[in-house]
This record gives structure tokens, C-alpha cells and sequence, in this order.
């Protein structure tokens, strides 16, 4: 080491780099020992545990660490320090960089402080200038939380919803995941549904715009889970997923990732695949019953026709006649919107119409190709679907479709009819379609659409009934698939064993179609 | 002897109520079809048990309601 003129060791600026790993190692104290205590006692893990399980090993490389509330003695030394409550940086997930930034619960309660607002603003912004996928852990607020605060300012403020442009800005440039780790309330609530994926963790964390003590003062007494637990939110579409425990939403948050291109500018990779295209499943031709009146389950299907053990259910809990996910075909990682008759018989509902709006917009964002395996007996009918304002919700999904240009195919796997039954391809330009020989469909089904068709008839007759019964006859004979084939109008009736092979092949053709680039319309919330 | 209840997930009208009351279900067996979209939907049991009925073969039913509950 270098000598200074005064004979003394030149240590260069080690005084201040012992000065940094001191601020350093307050700053990984974070709320103190007693506020992490009892996180663990609530059995929740704190953010920089999160941070470290979620990402690859050794991974994370933090910004921003030395912000926080400094403590300063009369000489100006630094006596204690409080850390911001958000935590940000980059690091990666398989390999892949990505950004993460989450809410400290042990300082503040997650709450925002001065530091807070231009750290989340970064972190939104690094996101969306350096391209990267953005993980959100939130936990508390995330806003300008107690009211206590208006004693601290002396004044209350106008709300502004920091960084908001930015988080608009990152739903049509960067996939954005948002796991509810504890209560959220407020903001970090909308931060949490402002994203293209989000989790909640089934009994330990709950989302709410305001918590049981503000409800309480308008005589609903309720504890967090009652009022915005797991349960509620996977049902009403507020969240997309349920985790079983912290390890589990971390789990989702990779294999969700893992589908989609780190941007709007990339494209999405295709995956090693040991499953061959032309695996043709048996039981597919059993698959659907043939009694027009019998439901089937859905999901085995996806497992026959996709990669195995590829598919990924989005919103499992909420509009529930459809299914959504992503999946693999040869790898190639495509959008899955299916019907699931036990719901209503696959009828679109207006929660399963915003759900396929959800959806096709956000395959639509990130250039993933979709299938659509359809058996739609229509809208929902009757008084609580009107009520529910089914078409308004109805023709949200159709425009998603018709706005969309993402390659797309469908598979009709039984009925199709009416608007709803309509909306399983966009009809201008190519239409890659088939249908399986269980194939049913038309602008009315015939049971009910008879009796509106022929109603001045029926009246007239001598018996209506033995009239109704012999024109169904007559019309049934006419509603074999082969007859629409004929006439061009499904485009090919398939054996349902070959659906792999074909759809893997529309993956092949599909990838070389996507292109990289910000969608012609934004995707909203 | 905790009692689940067994929810509809979907409107319909009840049209067959396959197992009599009092008799034993294992999870996931069909208590009831309802007849909903001209189809028929099976409600199947959360749990192993004993079987109540809270509802009749023609009865209409709502999403969320409790059609049986079954004591474990």
C-alpha cells in the first residue's frame, strides 16, 4: 500500500467502503428483529427470503439498497437506519434475466414512505426500458397507507396513484406477474390487478381495496379472509391463481413466465420436446358422448392433444364454461382456450366472456398463437344471464377476437351455435378450423328453435306436439357434420386421434407467422 | 361429525337425485344431475360420507346453493 506525505498508509477510500458495508448490513436488518419475528411467527416469509426463492440461486443484484430513513448523532455519524420498504433489482429465472420489486411488511407495513415512490417508479421503468418480465411481491399498501401520516404533513394530499403510467405502460410491453404474499390492501391491491398473472396464497395472503376495519363502519363485520380471501378473488376473476403456500406462488410465477417472450419485442422460445406430433390418443375417439345430453371432462383431452404435462390453466376458478391456459405444441408455446361442459354445457357466461377477452388479448400482446378447442351451446339464456349483461361481456370477447391477429385454430369438438358458438375462429381471412365427427351446430339448437321457427304452425295444428316432435325428426336427419362439409361449411371433419399431429403442425406454420412488436391496441386490466 | 355442504356450481333445475338419503358417498360420486342448457350436469360430493338431501327432484336451483350435505 501507497504512503501519503505524512507517512501514513494511504488507504485510499476503504474508510468509505466500510462505510457502505455497514449501511449495507442495516439495510439487511430490515424492520429490525422484532418486526421480522413476527412475519415468521405469521408464517410468512420475509421479501428478501422471497427474493432469494424465487429467483436462480445467487442471482439478484439489488438497486437502490442504500435508501431509507438515516438516524444522524450530532456529529453527523450515522446512528441507526430504516430501509425503504421496497426492495428492487434484477436477476434471473431459468436462466432468463427478469426484474423483480417487493413491499418490506416489516418496515412501515409495506406502506409507502418518501423513498418508496421514485424506487417503485424505477423498478417499473427498468422493467419496461430493459425489456424484462416484472415480478411484483406485494404485501401491505404499497400507497400512502395510514392516516397517520396527514399528523407527520400537516396537510392531506391529493391520491395520484404513483408510477401508474409506468405499470399501464408494462400490461402492453412486459409480461407482468404479481403474487399477493400477506394482506393487500389499497394501491398494492391495484398493483396486484394490474398485471397479466397474479396468485394469491390460499389462507395467507387476502386482497382488498379496504381492509375490515373500514368495512366495519358500514356494518359488515368481517375478518380478512372473509372479506377478500383466496376464495373470493379466484371466483369473481381478480386473481388468476390460487397458491397452496409461498413456494407454490413462486412455482407459478416461473411456469407462467416460462410461456412468454421477456417483452413485446421478443418472441416467445420454443422448448426441447420428446413428444412426438403424431401421438394419436385412442380414448379421443370416445372422448365425446354420444348423447348429446351428456357432459365430458375437458382436461384429459388438453393432456392427449398438447405436450404432455405442457398445459397451464389460467383463472381455474372463475368463468368456468371456458378454460384458459398456455400450452406446448412441439415445443412451440401457444394460447389455450377451451369450453368445459360441466359448466353450464359450455355456454358463454359473462364472466367466461371477459375471461376469452382476458385471454386472446393477452396472447394477442405476446404473439402466441392460440387453439381453441370449441363446444359452445350458445350464450347462457335466461333471466340472471340477461341480468348479467351476458351480450355486453359477449361482444367484449368477439372484438378481442376480430382485433387480434395472432394466428389462430380451432377444433369444434361438439356444438357451436349462435353468436357465442360463432366466436371459436375469426371469420374473415384463413380460417384453420376442424371439426370432430361429433360436430353439432346452427344459429339455434333445433330443441326450442323449432318451436320459435314454426310457432304460427304449431299454434294451428291439431296436435302441436306429434307436429313439434316430427319436424325435430325431419331436421335431425339434415344435422350431420357431413352435410356441412359438403357444402364447405366447417372446412374438415377429422378423426379426434389426429387433432395432435394437425395442431402441431399449425404450431410449425403458426411460429414463422409471429411478429415481434407492440400490439395495435393496449391491453387493459 | 363435521358436515360439508354440497354446492351447485351452476343454475339448473334438479332432475334426478341418484343416491337416496341416509346412504354413503364416497368423494366425487354424482348426488345430483341438474338439467341446465337442454344438458345434464352432474354435482358430484366433496367428501366421504353420509348423505342429506336439501333439495327435490324439479326444484330450481342457483349458483352457490346447498343441494345436500354430506357428514363425514
Amino acid at each position: 500500500m501507497a504512503e501519503d506525505a505524512s507517512g501514513e498508509e494511504d488507504a485510499g477510500w476503504a474508510p468509505e467502503i466500510k462505510e457502505l458495508r455497514r449501511r449495507q448490513e442495516l439495510a439487511r436488518r430490515m424492520g429490525g428483529p422484532e418486526k421480522l419475528k413476527r412475519q415468521a411467527d405469521a408464517g410468512r416469509l420475509n421479501l428478501r427470503e422471497r427474493i432469494a426463492r424465487l429467483l436462480d440461486d445467487g442471482s439478484f443484484d439489488e438497486i437502490g439498497g442504500l435508501a431509507g430513513r438515516p438516524t444522524y448523532d450530532e456529529t453527523g455519524e450515522l446512528v441507526d437506519f430504516l430501509p425503504a420498504n421496497l426492495i428492487f433489482g434484477r436477476g434471473r429465472i431459468d436462466g432468463r434475466p427478469v426484474a423483480v420489486a417487493g413491499d418490506d411488511f416489516t418496515v412501515r407495513g409495506g406502506a409507502a414512505d418518501a423513498s418508496i415512490w421514485a424506487k417503485n417508479i424505477q423498478a417499473e421503468t427498468m422493467a419496461n426500458q430493459l425489456r424484462l418480465p416484472m415480478i411484483r411481491l406485494i404485501e401491505g399498501t404499497g400507497g400512502g397507507g395510514s392516516v397517520r401520516t396527514i399528523e407527520t404533513t400537516g396537510y392531506t394530499y391529493v391520491p395520484a396513484n404513483p408510477a401508474w403510467d409506468q405499470v399501464v405502460e408494462n400490461l402492453e410491453t412486459v409480461p407482468v406477474v404479481a403474487l399477493g404474499l400477506g394482506p393487500v390492501a389499497g394501491l398494492g391491491a391495484a398493483r396486484m390487478a394490474a398485471s397479466h398473472y397474479s396468485v394469491l396464497v390460499k389462507g395467507l395472503s387476502q386482497m382488498f381495496v379496504a381492509g375490515p376495519p373500514v368495512v366495519k363502519r358500514i356494518g359488515q363485520d368481517l375478518d380478512k379472509e372473509g372479506l377478500g380471501g383466496a376464495k373470493i378473488h379466484a371466483r369473481n376473476g381478480a386473481v388468476d391463481a390460487v397458491a397452496e403456500s409461498e413456494e407454490h406462488a413462486f412455482e407459478l410465477a416461473r411456469r407462467f413466465l416460462s410461456y412468454l417472450p421477456a417483452s413485446v419485442d421478443d418472441l416467445a422460445e420454443r422448448a426441447p420436446c420428446d413428444d412426438p406430433a403424431d401421438r394419436a390418443e385412442d380414448r379421443l375417439i370416445r372422448a365425446i358422448p354420444k348423447d348429446r345430453r351428456q357432459v365430458y371432462e375437458i382436461r384429459p383431452i388438453l393432456d392427449d392433444v398438447f405436450d404432455r404435462g405442457s398445459f397451464f390453466e389460467i383463472g381455474k376458478a372463475w368463468g368456468k364454461s371456458l378454460v384458459t391456459g398456455f400450452a406446448r405444441l412441439s415445443g412451440w408455446p401457444v394460447a389455450v382456450i377451451s369450453s368445459d361442459p360441466f359448466h353450464y354445457g359450455g355456454a358463454v357466461t359473462a364472466d367466461a366472456a371477459r375471461k376469452l377477452e382476458r385471454h386472446a388479448d393477452l396472447a394477442q400482446t405476446f404473439h402466441l398463437p392460440v387453439v381453441f378447442l370449441a363446444d359452445i351451446p350458445g350464450f347462457l339464456v335466461g333471466l340472471q344471464a340477461e341480468k348479467s349483461g351476458v351480450i355486453r361481456h359477449g361482444v367484449r370477447a368477439l372484438s378481442a377476437l376480430y382485433q387480434s391477429d395472432v394466428p389462430w385454430c380451432s377444433v369444434i369438438l361438439r356444438k357451436a351455435f349462435g353468436v357465442a358458438g360463432g366466436a371459436q375462429v375469426r371469420h374473415s381471412g384463413y380460417r384453420w378450423r376442424y371439426a370432430w365427427p361429433s360436430g353439432d351446430w346452427g344459429s339455434l339448437p333445433l330443441e326450442g328453435g323449432v318451436e320459435a321457427a314454426w310457432k304460427a304452425d304449431l299454434q294451428a295444428a291439431e296436435d302441436p306436439e306429434a307436429m313439434r316432435a316430427e319436424i325435430e325428426a325431419r331436421l335431425d336427419r339434415l344435422r350431420s357434420p357431413f352435410r356441412s362439409a359438403e357444402a364447405f361449411s366447417i372446412e374438415d371433419v377429422i378423426d379426434p386421434r389426429e387433432t395432435r399431429a394437425r395442431l402441431c403442425a399449425f404450431a410449425e406454420a403458426a411460429a414463422r407467422l409471429r411478429r415481434p412488436g407492440r400490439s395495435r391496441h393496449g391491453l387493459r386490466p | 361429525m363435521p358436515r360439508h355442504p354440497v354446492e351447485t356450481e351452476v343454475a339448473g333445475s334438479v332432475w334426478k337425485l341418484p343416491v337416496a338419503e341416509g346412504e354413503t358417498v364416497r368423494e366425487g360420486d354424482v348426488v345430483a344431475i341438474l338439467e341446465c342448457m337442454k344438458m345434464e350436469i352432474p354435482v358430484k360430493s366433496p367428501k366421504a360420507g353420509t348423505l342429506s338431501i336439501a333439495t327435490e327432484e324439479g326444484a330450481s336451483v342457483e349458483e352457490g346453493d346447498v343441494i345436500a350435505h354430506v357428514e363425514a
